[in-house]
């Protein structure tokens, strides 16, 4: 969405974050951009390695070490902040300084994935609850236990007042997802960062919980970015898409052109080898030769080009594509089957 | 105890009845104070070549049912009748240990983590040679011989089998632990969600390696998955578990398209479908969540999460009975409910 980028509540621009380990740098993010619109969706899917949760981290700076955000920046849009400019680039704030701290669980909130490790089992889910609305918001002790109690039963979890001196360890997996969706919502979020909100949960919990978020974006009007590897859950939530592949974005757009036109050999290929329930008979699926390269061993040129069916010698080996927006359209995509190579970055420049 | 089961369909597999229970313990004396039912009186057979499908939630008993017929524990009760390969027929359920020895050749597993099922300090020579060597292949030649056959079989290069499984993907690493598991030439094999732990692109790998072994083999298998897309795409028949106890059994087209328990009707309607178009927003969304095994709800074990949920159903245990040939179901209301299903569409339509 070329045209309303400067309405994006958030940018992501050409992120680098690299984890310099003893055995060389892993490069998890390789120049990464994304734009989220207020009140959308933002799907991010890829396969495990591509970068996709080191984005959310990223955007709110709790990097695992020794990870570091080595370019790029991450334009936060404040609209809080009167007209104009009032965009703050995240990366150059200090990780545990005051802004930081107030954007983080106040302006956007995330919402991790394995719900029994990030809630801190000695204290109970009420009290987690109201320490951070008493530290984003200017509440007493009291009221902040009245608005967590609402906030459960905004949430769905039955009985508020005993749930609330309760241990996480005594909720189930699904009350658990959704005590920690009623802590990230606590603060009235503009942006709400899900990793994987689903992927520890049954079916017909997952099915509750989507129900649930995507209910609290209608009447909280908040962007979320729905990070997740189940194109499933990206179909029937997100309203654009960014397909992830080794710390790239190869390409992006309205969910309905992704998952209908999909330009790039990898979304593709990824989209025609889900078992699909839908599929009559049961034929062969068509698979995505080989796996994904050790963090390592990057394949120089295209990262895709050792898996992809389209591989043009020379071209792809030799040459970085760039991130373009295809014509008269808003998905962008980075394949040179859709543009030539011509004055593009060659390998040697890049590395 | 020696029981005949129907020779002539090619029944390879009959398990009638199957129950364990793990008993609750409690206080200084360790007195068993409850039971969980992980499995409650299952009823199926697998005929030779087939592909059967467990699918349910988490606790639905799917794992421990495939443990029980492998006599990796011991069932509490229940029998499990093999078709031995020279034709005989066996209860597993009760045989001692010592005679289930050779029928181990004949029934194999493979495992869902590859990255913790296979030992890191053995060469894949070592992986996949041991049950070889174990049923009795003792020439160091002729071991190597047949696992340079097995890799091959399996996609992976004969040159890799000095090295270890750290240097393999996941990907890979599952075709080991499925040479393994062919090594012997078993007629049964139980795969317990053996391409979940894998990325998408490729678990379509696997799923079609395992589908072209049992072209290749008529390997029967037994495929325990709590993805039910992945269950579609392998499975001849499915049988949908919940809380221990078969809630469906039917051909796999027949239980996606027409949903006889209200169960498998959420279960079909929870799955994200990867089609933006697809506009669901009818489908009805059960409510609660998974019925604790431990202390199971009265009557049908759905019914506090059943839209349809009558009197009855509270107070009766419903019975799987055949609804239509092939077909089963455990309902009280089967006969005047209309579920909805998916749709089938053609794949290569779209």
């Amino acid at each position: 969405m070329t045209e309303t980028q400067s309405s994006a509540v958030l940018s992501v621009k050409d992120l680098m974050v690299h984890y310099p380990t003893d055995e060389g740098v892993v490069k998890a993010l390789d120049g990464v951009s994304l734009d989220i619109q207020p009140g959308q969706t933002l799907g991010v899917v890829g396969e495990s390695g591509c970068g996709k949760s080191t984005i959310g981290r990223a955007i709110l700076q709790i990097l695992d070490k020794p990870g570091q955000i080595v370019g790029g920046e991450i334009l936060w849009n404040d609209p809080e902040k009167g007209s104009g400019s009032s965009q703050v680039d995240l990366t150059v704030q200090e990780p545990n300084g005051p802004e930081m701290r107030a954007i983080r669980g106040g302006d956007i909130a995330l919402v991790f994935q394995e719900p029994m490790t990030s809630f801190s089992p000695i204290h109970t889910i009420g009290n987690q609850m109201s320490e951070a609305i008493t530290l984003h918001q200017d509440k007493t002790a009291a009221e902040a236990k009245e608005w967590s109690m609402e906030l459960m039963n905004m949430v769905g979890i039955p009985n508020p007042p005993q749930r609330f001196d309760e241990y996480s360890y005594q909720l189930s997996g699904g009350l658990r997802q959704r005590a920690m969706i009623a802590m990230a919502i606590s603060c009235d979020p503009k942006l709400l960062i899900a990793d994987e909100p689903t992927t520890a949960l049954d079916v017909t919990t997952q099915a509750q919980i989507l129900d649930l978020l995507r209910g609290l974006q209608e009447t909280n009007k908040m962007a979320i970015m729905l990070i997740t590897h189940n194109l499933g859950v990206i179909a029937e939530m997100a309203d654009d898409v960014v397909v992830m592949y080794l710390g790239r974005a190869v390409e992006s757009g309205p969910v309905d052109d992704i998952f209908h036109q999909p330009k790039h050999p990898y979304s593709k290929g990824l989209l025609e080898s889900i078992p699909s329930v839908q599929a009559s008979g049961h034929e062969r699926l068509p698979s995505i030769a080989g796996s994904i390269p050790h963090p390592f061993n990057r394949p120089s040129g295209c990262t895709f080009r050792p898996r992809c069916p389209s591989f043009m010698s020379g071209v792809c080996d030799m040459n970085v594509p760039q991130y373009l927006t295809l014509d008269g359209g808003q998905q962008k995509v980075s394949c040179f089957l859709h543009h030539s190579p011509s004055g593009v970055e060659e390998v040697s420049s890049h590395d | 105890m020696i029981d005949s089961i129907p020779e002539m369909d090619g029944t390879i597999l009959e398990v009638r009845n199957l129950t364990k229970h793990f008993p609750i313990k409690r206080g200084l004396l360790k007195r068993t104070v409850g039971a969980v039912k992980a499995v409650d009186d299952v009823s199926f057979n697998l005929k030779q070549g087939e592909t059967l499908g467990l699918v349910g939630e988490s606790g639905c008993g799917k794992t421990t049912t495939s443990r029980c017929i492998l006599r990796a524990i011991d069932p509490t009760s229940g029998e499990i009748m093999f078709r031995t390969a020279d034709g005989q027929a066996v209860n597993v359920a009760t045989l001692p240990n010592r005679e289930m020895r050779p029928l181990r050749r004949e029934m194999q597993m493979i495992f869902q983590d590859p990255f913790s099922s296979l030992n890191s300090r053995m060469s894949l020579l070592d992986i996949v040679g041991e049950p070889l060597l174990v049923h009795g292949m003792t020439d160091g030649d002729e071991r190597q011989e047949r696992v340079a056959e097995l890799l091959r079989l399996v996609g992976l290069r004969p040159e890799y089998m000095q090295r270890y499984p750290h240097a393999f993907s996941g990907g890979e690493r599952q075709r080991i632990g499925i040479a393994r598991a062919l090594a012997l030439h078993p007629r049964l094999v139980v795969a317990d969600e053996p391409v979940s732990a894998l990325d998408v692109s490729v678990q379509a790998q696997v799923i079609n390696l395992l589908m072209d072994l049992q072209d290749e083999f008529e390997l029967t298998y037994l495929f325990v998955a709590h993805d039910i897309s992945v269950v579609k795409q392998i499975s001849d028949r499915v049988a949908v578990l919940y809380v221990g106890k078969i809630v469906e059994l039917a051909d796999t087209a027949e239980l996606f398209t027409k949903p006889r328990h209200p169960y498998s009707e959420a279960l079909l309607a929870a799955v994200p479908v990867a089609d933006p178009r697809l506009h669901r927003e009818d489908r009805k969304l059960l409510e609660g969540e998974v019925a604790n095994p431990a202390n199971p709800p009265s009557g049908c074990y759905f019914h506090p999460r059943c839209p349809y949920v009558q009197d009855v159903c509270r107070t009766e245990t419903p019975v799987l009975s055949e609804v239509s040939p092939g077909h089963f179901a455990s309902c009280h209301r089967v006969q005047d409910l209309e579920l909805t299903g998916i749709a089938q569409v053609d794949r290569k339509s779209t």
